[in-house]
C-alpha cells in the first residue's frame, strides 16, 4: 500500500508541474496583459513599462517559469500586481469562504441526491424515478448563473426572505444565523447544480447492483428491503457514489466562479475572476497551484478510500 | 404521516432561516446600539489603497480612494466646483500659478493636521524619478517637471508652501484654477508624509502603511478583503461635517444582481450614482424605487479606428457617414443620450467649437468609398460581449454601405491591446466624459500612446500644445475648433454618443449627488441613513 502511495505521489510531480506549464503558457499566450490595462488602457509607455518591468513581463518566457517555479520552491506564490499583496495571504483570507459555501453546497447535494438515487433505483419508473430524472436534467441543464439569478429574484427580491448578497449584513463579521441567511441561496444554487451528476451516479449503480444475483438471493432468504437495500446495494454501489463525490474537492478548493461573483460571495472563485480579468498572473499561478495539488491529492484519495470500502480492491501487487 | 411530517420539518427550517436576524434591511440601522451601516454595491474591485500605485488607474479605484483621502476640490456634474481640502483658489503669477487656501480644520486619521506642505511633500515625493509610481503624469503640467511628471534634475517640482495653509502650484503653460481641477481633481490626494519622514522613495509604495491607509478623507479605514470587501468608518472629525453613518461596507458584486440586492434591500447604494441601463428602469420604478434621470453626460461611446489597416481617411469618414447614429445611440442609451461627432462634452463650457455632423449619408459614403479605392475587404471589429447587440447593427450599418465587417468579442484587455497592437480595425469603448476640451484627445495622440495608429501625430500634437499654451478660454476656442476640424476630416476614430445616467435613488439614504459621482467624487460626508 504504502508503495503504491510512494508511486502514485513520483507520477504526480510531472503531472503537477505539466499542469503549471500548461496554464503560465495560456496566460503568457492570452492576448492583453496588466501592463495594456494599466490605466484604462490609455496609461502611456513609461508606466506600461513600470507594470511590465514589475510583472517581469520584460523576461523571455523561459526565464519568468523558471523564477516563478524557483519561488515557489521557497514557498512564495509572489505578490498580486492588482492588489499588492502576498498571494498567499489572498488565497488563505478566500481558502475559507470557499470551503463553507461550496462544502455546505456538495453536502446538500450528497443529502438530496443519495437518498433520491437510491429510491429511483430501488422502484425504477416509479415517482423517485421521475423526481430523480427531473433533478438529473434540470442540474444538468441549468446553467448556474441563470439559477443563481431565479433564486435571487425568487427569494430576496419577491419574496424577501433571504438576502440577495455577501456573506453578512455589515461586513466583515456577523452572527452565526446572519452567515447561514447569506449562505442559503447561494449554497442552494451549488447543491442543485452538483445534484444532477451524483445522483445519476448512484442511481446507475444501484441499479446495477440491484441486478446482481446476490440481492436476490438475500431477497430470498426473506432479508428485509431496507436491509437489503442499505446493507448490500447501497455498499457495493458506494465506490462510483464516492467518485462522484470526492471529485468535487478541487471545486471546494477552486471555487464556484459564477454562484460567488453573482452572490458576492468573497472565495476563491471570485478571486481567480478578477484575476483573469485584470491579468494578475501570479494570482491565476497561485490559484492554479492550489487547484492542481487538490486534483491531484483527490486522485491519491480516491484510490485509498476504494481500498477501504471495497474489500476486492487491494495494492498489494500494485 | 411521514411526508406531513417532513413537509413540516421543511417549513419549520425555511422559517428559522428566513427569520435569523430580520429582514434584508440592516439590523444595525434598527438597534441604536448596532452601528448604522451604508451597505455600498460595486461591481469592479478596487485595487491598491495607495492611491498612487494603482495599476489599474480604474474609477472604481478612484471612487475608492475619494472616500479615504481627500481631494482639493468637489467637482459637481455640470462642471461647477466647491471646497474639500482646499477652502477657496485663486490666479496667480498672470495666471501661471494657482494658490489654494486650504482649510486649516483638515486633519488626518490619526490626527495630524494637514497643511501645505503635506501637498508639497507629496508632490515631491511623487514626483522623484527614484519613486516607481504609476500615473505619474499628472504633474507633468506643473513647473520642474518632465513630459512623464519627473522632477527635472537639480530642480524641484512648481508646488510650495507659502504657509501652513496656502498651496501654491506653479504651472508651465497659463492655467485656470478651474480648468486644473477639473482635470487633475480627481488623481491629486494629500498624502500623511509625516509618516514617510526618512524613507527612500523608491520603498515608499511598498510600506505596510498602505495595508492600511491614513488618508484625511470623509472615511478611515477599517479592514479590506482585497478584491471583494472594504469596512470603512465615518470620519468624525472631517471638516466638511461627519457623515450621516458609523460604517460604509463597500461588496464587489456581478452587475446582474447590483439592482435586485437594492430592491431586496440587501444595499443602500451602488457606485457612480446607482447608475442603471434603460432596461433595467422599469424593473426598479416597478419594485418601488425612484429613478432619476441624469443632466448631464456620463459616458461617451467612440468606434475606435486603427489608422495603419485603414489608412484612408475618406474610408474612415466613410465609416462615419455609414452609421446610423441615431439608432445605434436610442438602442444603447434608450433615449438617454445624444448624438455627437466630437468628444467633446455638450457640458463643456468649450461645446460651442465641437465638430457637427450631418447624420447617415449613404450615397455619400458609396462615393467615398468608390473615390478611394475599397478592396472589399473584411475589417475586424471587437468588442466586449455586453456590446455584441451594438456591434451587429454597426455590421448592419457598413453591410448597407457595401463594408464588409466581422465581430470579435473578447474581453476588454483583449479589446485594448488589439487595437493598441495593430490585430483589430475597430473597436467599441466607452469612457466617462470631462469637461475640458482635450480630456479624451491628449493621451492618445501622444507617441507613447498613439491607440489610433496615426501615421503622422505632429498636427495633433502642435494644436494640442497650443490649446494647452493657451491662456483663456478665448483664446482656447478658436484653436480647439481648428483640432476638431483636423479630427472630422482625418476621423481617427468615431465620436457616437454622449449618454446620461439614469440614477436609481436610494430608499433609506439621503441627499446623495447622484449625479456628480460620474467625476469620481461622492458626496458621502452629506449623505444620512436612516
Amino acid at each position: 500500500m504504502s508503495r503504491y502511495i510512494r508511486r502514485r505521489l513520483v507520477t504526480a510531480i510531472p503531472v503537477f508541474f505539466g499542469i503549471t506549464l500548461l496554464v503560465f503558457l495560456l496566460m503568457d499566450l492570452a492576448p492583453g496583459s496588466a501592463a495594456a490595462l494599466a490605466g484604462e488602457g490609455a496609461a502611456g509607455a513609461q508606466d506600461q513599462a513600470l507594470v511590465e518591468q514589475r510583472l517581469g513581463l520584460d523576461q523571455p518566457f523561459p526565464v519568468r517559469y523558471l523564477s516563478w517555479l524557483a519561488d515557489l520552491f521557497r514557498g512564495d506564490l509572489g505578490e498580486s500586481v492588482y492588489f499588492g499583496a502576498p498571494v498567499s495571504r489572498l488565497i488563505a483570507q478566500r481558502l475559507g469562504p470557499t470551503l463553507l459555501l461550496v462544502g455546505t453546497g456538495v453536502l446538500l447535494a450528497v443529502v438530496v441526491a443519495v437518498p433520491l438515487g437510491v429510491l429511483a433505483a430501488w422502484r425504477p419508473r416509479s415517482r423517485w424515478d421521475s423526481l430523480s430524472n427531473l433533478f438529473t436534467v434540470a442540474g444538468s441543464a441549468v446553467p448556474g448563473f441563470f439559477l443563481s439569478l431565479a433564486a435571487i429574484y425568487l427569494f430576496a427580491v419577491k419574496l424577501q426572505w433571504l438576502p440577495a448578497s455577501g456573506m453578512y449584513d455589515g461586513g466583515g463579521q456577523g452572527s452565526l444565523p446572519d452567515l447561514l441567511r447569506h449562505l442559503a441561496l447561494p449554497a442552494a444554487v451549488v447543491g442543485l447544480t452538483n445534484v444532477g451528476g451524483i445522483l445519476k451516479q448512484v442511481r446507475t449503480a444501484c441499479l446495477e447492483v440491484m441486478g446482481e444475483d446476490y440481492i436476490m438471493t438475500a431477497r430470498a432468504k426473506g432479508l428485509g428491503e431496507g436491509a437489503v437495500v442499505i446493507r448490500h446495494c447501497l455498499r457495493t454501489a458506494l465506490i462510483p457514489v464516492l467518485t462522484a463525490v470526492l471529485t468535487h474537492i478541487p471545486h471546494l478548493l477552486g471555487g464556484s466562479v459564477v454562484v460567488e461573483r453573482i452572490f458576492g460571495w468573497p472565495g476563491m472563485g471570485s478571486l481567480l475572476f478578477s484575476a483573469i480579468n485584470g491579468r494578475d498572473h501570479t494570482v491565476v499561478m497561485g490559484v492554479t497551484v492550489v487547484m492542481a495539488l487538490a486534483v491531484l491529492a483527490t486522485g491519491i484519495l480516491l484510490d485509498l478510500v476504494y481500498g477501504l470500502v471495497d474489500a476486492r480492491v487491494g495494492y498489494g501487487r500494485v | 404521516m411521514r411526508r406531513s411530517a417532513l413537509a413540516a420539518a421543511l417549513a419549520l427550517t425555511f422559517t428559522l432561516l428566513a427569520g435569523c436576524g430580520g429582514g434584508g434591511q440592516s439590523a444595525g440601522s434598527a438597534d441604536p446600539a448596532e452601528p448604522v451601516v451604508v451597505r455600498y454595491g460595486i461591481s469592479n474591485a478596487w485595487d491598491q489603497l495607495m492611491p498612487y500605485n494603482s495599476v489599474s488607474g480604474s474609477n472604481y479605484a478612484r471612487i475608492v480612494y475619494d472616500k479615504i483621502y481627500d481631494r482639493l476640490a468637489y467637482v459637481h456634474a455640470d462642471g461647477t466646483l466647491s471646497p474639500r481640502a482646499a477652502e477657496s483658489w485663486e490666479s496667480a503669477d498672470g495666471g501661471y500659478a494657482v494658490l489654494f487656501h486650504l482649510d486649516p480644520e483638515a486633519a488626518f486619521h490619526d490626527g495630524a493636521p494637514v497643511t501645505a506642505e503635506h501637498w508639497v511633500e507629496t508632490i515631491r515625493l511623487m514626483t522623484d524619478p527614484a519613486c516607481p509610481m504609476l500615473g505619474r503624469a499628472t504633474f507633468s503640467v506643473l513647473t520642474g517637471t518632465d513630459e512623464n511628471g519627473a522632477a527635472l534634475p537639480g530642480e524641484e517640482p512648481g508646488a510650495e508652501a507659502v504657509d501652513a495653509h496656502t498651496l501654491k502650484l506653479t504651472f508651465k503653460d497659463p492655467t485656470a484654477p478651474e480648468d486644473f481641477l477639473l482635470d487633475k481633481n480627481r488623481e491629486l490626494y494629500v498624502l500623511p508624509t509625516h509618516l514617510l519622514e526618512g524613507v527612500d522613495p523608491a520603498e515608499v509604495l511598498d510600506l505596510d502603511l498602505w495595508d492600511a491607509p491614513i488618508g484625511s478623507g470623509p472615511c478611515v479605514f477599517v479592514e479590506q478583503l482585497p478584491g471583494s470587501r472594504l469596512t470603512l468608518a465615518a470620519n468624525e472629525d472631517y471638516q466638511l461635517g461627519a457623515p450621516g453613518f458609523d460604517q460604509l461596507t463597500i461588496t464587489v458584486m456581478d452587475k446582474a444582481n447590483l439592482l435586485p440586492a437594492m430592491i431586496s434591500g440587501d444595499l443602500d447604494y451602488y457606485a457612480f450614482g446607482g447608475s442603471v441601463s434603460a432596461e433595467d428602469r422599469a424593473a426598479a420604478e416597478q419594485n418601488g424605487l425612484e429613478v432619476e434621470e441624469g443632466t448631464v453626460p456620463n459616458t461617451f461611446f467612440e468606434l475606435m479606428l486603427n489608422g495603419e489597416r485603414i489608412p484612408d481617411a475618406r474610408i474612415r469618414r466613410a465609416i462615419e457617414l455609414a452609421l446610423d447614429k441615431e439608432l445605434l445611440c436610442q438602442q444603447a442609451t434608450g433615449g438617454q443620450g445624444s448624438v455627437t461627432y466630437s468628444s467633446i462634452s455638450p457640458a463643456s463650457p468649450y461645446a460651442g467649437w465641437a465638430a457637427e455632423g450631418e447624420g447617415r449619408d449613404l450615397e455619400e459614403a458609396t462615393a467615398l468609398l468608390e473615390e478611394a479605392g475599397y478592396d472589399g475587404r473584411t475589417y475586424v471589429l471587437a468588442c466586449t460581449s455586453n456590446r455584441s447587440g451594438l456591434a451587429a447593427l454597426i455590421q448592419q450599418n457598413l453591410a448597407e454601405a457595401g463594408i464588409s465587417l466581422s465581430i470579435q468579442t473578447v474581453d476588454s484587455a483583449t479589446m485594448f491591446s488589439g487595437m493598441a497592437d495593430g490585430v483589430y480595425d475597430m473597436g467599441i469603448a466607452s469612457h466617462t466624459p470631462g469637461a475640458l476640451p482635450l480630456w479624451f484627445v491628449e493621451s492618445r495622440f501622444a507617441e507613447n500612446n498613439n491607440i489610433f495608429h496615426v501615421q503622422d501625430l505632429e498636427p495633433y500634437a502642435a494644436l494640442i500644445d497650443a490649446i494647452q499654451s493657451a491662456s483663456s478660454q478665448e483664446e482656447k476656442g478658436p484653436l480647439v475648433g481648428e483640432l476638431e476640424a483636423l479630427l472630422a476630416q482625418e476621423r481617427p476614430f468615431i465620436p457616437l454618443w454622449f449618454g446620461r445616467g439614469l440614477h436609481v435613488q436610494s430608499p433609506t439614504v439621503e441627499n446623495i449627488d447622484y449625479a456628480s459621482s460620474s467625476f469620481s467624487n461622492e458626496n458621502v460626508w452629506e449623505w444620512v441613513k436612516h
